[in-house]
């Protein structure tokens, strides 16, 4: 079990770094992350939400309705695990 | 050859920091070592798109200098800043790292108050006695 647990974890690890080979180099500037959609961010991030932190801009502005369905998630976990932990009347 | 190793052993590193959680999720008999398996594996994918928002030379953190009052006339140098959005989707992702960690200690701990052990073998033994 352990043995084949480990082939397994090695061929998956194998076609993860073949597939590292297309990325890009890691740290250039010129890269498609860093030049197609975040420049427009981090441009009109002050003008647009008035907030120097652009990640806080775009997690409380732009993206906020996700910030709110977030905010389901973690009421979701809590409500599960208290259901869960509660020590209820005996069967 | 040494260029190409440099360009890419980050990518590398994280690889071999979410095949050790995925195979203590698969090797593992203890539920508590598989679920830390399962965390390593998330934060591993965590760094590795934390580390993709860098830029070689002169970065800083994604918040913009000089804006005091202002409403910023000045043209912002985009090369000068990390790229915001990968932090921004990991923010997202640690959220739900977070609930998925809870729920699995909760169902662990369920568990071990059924069957009074967390070993998977006994816990199946457990299962095939009828207890």
């Amino acid at each position: 079990m352990k043995v084949l647990s480990l082939i397994t974890a090695v061929i998956v690890a194998g076609a993860l770094v073949y597939g590292t080979l297309d990325m890009p180099k890691w740290g250039d500037p010129h890269s498609p992350a860093s030049t197609h959609v975040s420049p427009y961010y981090i441009r009109h991030s002050l003008e647009q939400t008035a907030t120097p932190n652009v990640v806080t801009s775009v997690l409380g502005d732009y993206r906020s309705y996700d910030t709110l369905g977030e905010t389901t998630v973690v009421f979701t976990a809590g409500m599960a695990c208290i259901l869960l932990l509660r020590r209820g009347r005996k069967k | 050859m040494f260029e190409f190793i440099i360009n890419y052993y980050n990518y590398w590193v994280y690889i071999g920091l979410m095949m050790i959680g995925f195979y203590a999720m698969m090797a593992k008999k203890n539920l508590i070592k598989k679920i830390i398996g399962m965390n390593i594996f998330q934060s591993a994918i965590i760094f590795f798109y934390i580390s993709t928002s860098v830029k070689k030379g002169d970065i800083t953190v994604p918040i913009l200098e000089y804006t005091h009052g202002g409403s910023g006339a000045h043209a912002v140098d985009v090369m000068q800043y990390a790229n915001p959005l990968p932090h921004v989707l990991m923010l997202t992702a640690i959220v739900v790292m977070v609930g998925t960690l809870g729920v699995a200690l909760a169902v662990a701990i369920m568990i071990y108050r059924r069957y009074d052990t967390l070993e998977e073998n006994e816990i199946i033994m457990n299962i095939r006695k009828g207890r």
